[in-house]
């Protein structure tokens, strides 16, 4: 049984690039879900199977700081590992997100080498 | 503090063609900034970045009709025809990830920036003010679909 992926971020054009480099680093996800901030995000998580989820940081509603919060309450979802993919890079930041279960982060702007070489290791 | 002393003019020319090549798969030519004042815009799409913490301001990207439909098409690898949302949504993460970058520029000079999340305009003829008493720096770039600029309005806190 292949693996998914769930994709948050506000931009739908991101969402694309990111699958766009998902392809073109070679790795293969049988469904790729989207959600446009952490409440969708979290709604997903519920109803599918994710492997792993790549998340944006700054978004409206409910941001990635946030989402990764909320997801630490849910037994049910808390172990499902996420990847921060965002243009902030900050320690302070990264380091938030990091206590709060995230596995890693990919600054933007990226290339599928990048991607691959971070994300690779986590599948 | 002044411009010059944290290079904001080749923060912004490294930050934009870095996200450029690395994204759109563009090269770019940057023209010489205008600081203050003055610089014809010519500009079918706005999209415009809040930034806060120690550098308070606006960071825009403009573009006309033509060179954002250009650079949203290399972006997301198809055929772009009209003005609509998929090149709101690409501009504006392009401003994002202008403003990423140059938030790293600005770490090394010990600024903490904060950035809000994008919003992008489209019209024939409109006018974006504010922060009254703000410096700006204007960069003209020319991507192979014409000319765009990257536009920075700001204040320093503290």
């Amino acid at each position: 049984m292949g693996k998914n992926v769930l994709l948050v971020d506000d931009s739908s054009t991101m969402r694309k690039i990111i699958g766009r480099s998902l392809r073109q680093a070679g790795i293969e996800f049988d469904n790729i879900f989207e959600a446009g901030d952490g409440l969708e995000a979290l709604a997903v998580l519920e109803k599918e199977k994710v492997d792993i989820v790549l998340s944006d940081i700054n978004m409206p509603n409910m941001d990635g700081i946030s989402f990764l919060r909320e997801k630490a309450n849910r037994s049910n979802i808390k172990n499902i590992p996420v990847l921060m993919i965002s243009t902030e890079t900050g320690d302070d930041i990264i380091g938030e997100a990091k206590s709060l279960g995230a596995v890693g982060s990919i600054k933007k702007p990226f290339t599928p080498d990048k991607v691959n070489e971070i994300l690779g290791p986590l599948l | 503090m002044k411009n010059d002393d944290f290079k904001l003019e080749q923060g912004i020319v490294t930050a934009t063609k870095d996200v450029f090549s690395t994204m759109v798969m563009m090269e770019l030519e940057d023209g010489c900034p205008v600081v203050g004042k003055g610089g014809e815009i010519q500009s079918n799409i706005s999209s415009m970045l809040g930034l806060g913490g120690d550098v308070r301001g606006i960071l825009a990207i403009h573009c006309p009709a033509d060179v954002a439909r250009g650079i949203t098409g290399a972006f997301i690898g198809m055929e772009v025809e009209a003005l609509n949302d998929d090149v709101k949504d690409a501009i504006g993460e392009l401003a994002n990830m202008i403003a990423g970058n140059l938030k790293i520029h600005l770490a090394a000079f010990d600024m903490d920036v904060k950035l809000a999340i994008p919003t992008s305009v489209i019209g024939e003829s409109y006018h974006a003010s504010g922060l009254f008493g703000a410096c700006r720096i204007a960069v003209p770039f020319v991507s192979t679909d014409g000319p765009f600029w990257i536009e920075l309005k700001y204040m320093l806190n503290g």
